[in-house]
């Protein structure tokens, strides 16, 4: 009895938590080397060498890579900085709930949102209307739907940064940096030296984990760009989406050879960040 | 002498915190609004009477969403607690651990993608059990990975310690091991339930536009250029983790750091 029980778990975890991903991926792996699909005819490497050819994989890999970046960069140095300055008045009563009231909101609604402040017809094309600093709605820059992905950017650091301020602050507590700094203050270190030795090393090393998974979940954002992005070249997810519910048969194959591609190098990204490690406490 | 930036600072980053929720409410009352308008021509609660007269289905909506959200948090939080056990307590639970980062880190729309077929060939696409399934299958992983450093030398002692004193499981998992995981649980079903609730991409390629959740309708307003309706969407869509929150601010990063 004692052995048949974490055998059932087991199981049940293999069933529910591996089986489908491991389907999916077959399914996609399948399906991209034309051995399974409705025009296909058996194996062919047709699909991933106009997909490699094409180059579309990796422009689209490469837009999204630096949209991440710069996004979870700028939102991790904001929210270092904003720790850094106000951790003291962020812990009060009225201000400690207000930080939290960010996280209510998903990315759908922060794309809704930003389209209507920053398009062209939206609120603040409507202000600078009025300042007289524009004469018509075309002449309002393009902030959203943009080469830059200004506005997907933007969407993804008012999304995140006030994540990472609430986990700085909580980790700043937990690992009693305020005593350490005092610390470091008594044995002669200047408020400088407290930030870069004390402060930085411990946050940073502490969350680093959390860091890296969020710029993973950003690279396969799918709502903001959907919302945000332009035509070419699109975030990942919006362009696997959009191939595999093409009419054209063969795009479909081609969605799938940049699935897989993806859930390589995303497999590839777990496994450097959760195996060599003993116990990772702080990505839960 | 030095001027103290602080405060306006802080006030400023109060308002832009809640400029989007006023900004939302505002449109949701407003119509008629077109460029170069800076107010619009009409402001009242025409939408949400309209809404709350049940045209335009938001209401139902907004039930689908607590129902499969609460289903979701409900189903993937006790399998996440039960099943974590067994993962945890594993000579090889490194292994299966990286095991269930897979599919919680991989665009959920993308794996939605991927698994259409053995959704269709179930029955289960298009549907509200579907999409229940569907997000299951990512949640699950989420709290899984969520109970991974309950389970430490620590609860297995109390349990041995239940064992020796004669307890069997029932009361080893009533008296000791829930009221020990009790405030854990509670932040796990919250934040599956926000998993659930937030959810797009993977709900509107297995639901294929039937089940219409919050978030398929506020996508649905977006695409029709109904920006009053969807920013009624998207208010109905915070309020509820508002609430939440505030109940919960406490509890939620007590597992991450």
């Amino acid at each position: 009895m004692k052995i048949k029980k974490p055998n059932i778990g087991i199981v049940l975890f293999l069933l529910i938590g591996v089986v489908p991903f491991a389907a999916a991926f077959i399914y996609a792996l399948l399906y991209s080397f034309g051995v399974i699909g409705v025009a296909n005819n058996g194996f062919t490497l047709q699909f991933w060498e106009s997909v490699l050819a094409s180059g579309t994989f990796f422009k689209s890999f490469g837009y999204s890579f630096i949209i991440a970046f710069v996004a979870v960069t700028s939102s991790v140095g904001g929210a270092l900085w904003i720790t850094l300055k106000f951790r003291k008045q962020l812990e009060k009563q009225f201000l400690s709930f207000i930080i939290y009231l960010p996280l209510a909101i998903p990315g759908i609604v922060t794309g809704f949102f930003t389209f209507q402040l920053f398009s062209k017809g939206g609120f603040f094309a409507r202000i600078s209307y009025k300042l007289g600093l524009i004469t018509k709605a075309s002449e309002f820059p393009d902030l959203v739907n943009d080469g830059l992905a200004f506005g997907i950017i933007l969407s993804f650091i008012t999304m995140i940064m006030p994540f990472f301020v609430l986990l700085f602050l909580n980790v700043y507590k937990n690992e009693r940096v305020e005593e350490l700094s005092v610390l470091a203050q008594s044995l002669g270190a200047d408020a400088n030296q407290i930030t870069r030795k004390v402060f930085l090393p411990i946050l940073i090393q502490k969350t680093w984990v959390l860091i890296v998974l969020y710029f993973i979940f950003l690279l396969g954002a799918y709502e903001v760009p959907l919302i945000l992005g332009q035509e070419s070249p699109q975030m990942l997810s919006v362009l696997i989406i959009q191939e595999i519910k093409q009419y054209d048969l063969d795009k479909i194959s081609e969605g799938y050879v940049v699935a897989v591609l993806y859930t390589l190098i995303v497999s590839a990204a777990a496994i450097v960040l959760f195996l060599p490690k003993r116990k990772r406490v702080y990505a839960n | 002498m030095r001027i103290n930036w602080q405060p306006f600072i802080l006030s400023l980053a109060v308002l832009l915190i809640l400029f989007p929720f006023v900004y939302l409410v505002f449109l949701s009352l407003a119509s008629e609004w077109r460029f170069p308008d800076v107010w619009p021509s009409y402001l009242g609660f025409k939408n949400w009477v309209t809404v709350f007269g049940s045209e335009a289905g938001l209401l139902s909506s907004f039930f689908s969403s607590l129902l499969i959200s609460l289903s979701v948090a409900v189903f993937s939080t006790t399998s996440g607690f039960l099943i974590s056990k067994a993962v945890f307590y594993h000579p090889k639970k490194k292994t299966l651990t990286l095991l269930a980062y897979f599919p919680y880190i991989l665009a959920p729309v993308v794996f939605a993608a991927c698994l259409s077929f053995f959704f269709l060939k179930m029955g289960l696409f298009g549907n509200m059990t579907g999409v229940v399934v569907a997000q299951f299958i990512i949640a699950f992983p989420y709290a899984l990975l969520f109970f991974s450093s309950f389970w430490n030398e620590k609860v297995k002692s109390y349990e041995d310690l239940v064992t020796t004193l004669g307890g069997n499981k029932w009361q080893t998992y009533t008296k000791v091991v829930l009221p020990l995981a009790k405030g854990l649980i509670l932040i796990c079903f919250f934040q599956t339930f926000l998993i659930s609730w937030f959810e797009y991409g993977l709900t509107s390629i297995i639901g294929i536009g039937k089940v219409q959740t919050l978030t398929i309708k506020v996508f649905l307003f977006i695409k029709e250029a109904n920006y009053y309706y969807g920013a009624l969407s998207c208010c109905l869509l915070i309020f509820p983790p508002v609430v939440l929150l505030y109940f919960n601010k406490r509890y939620v990063f007590k597992k991450l750091v």
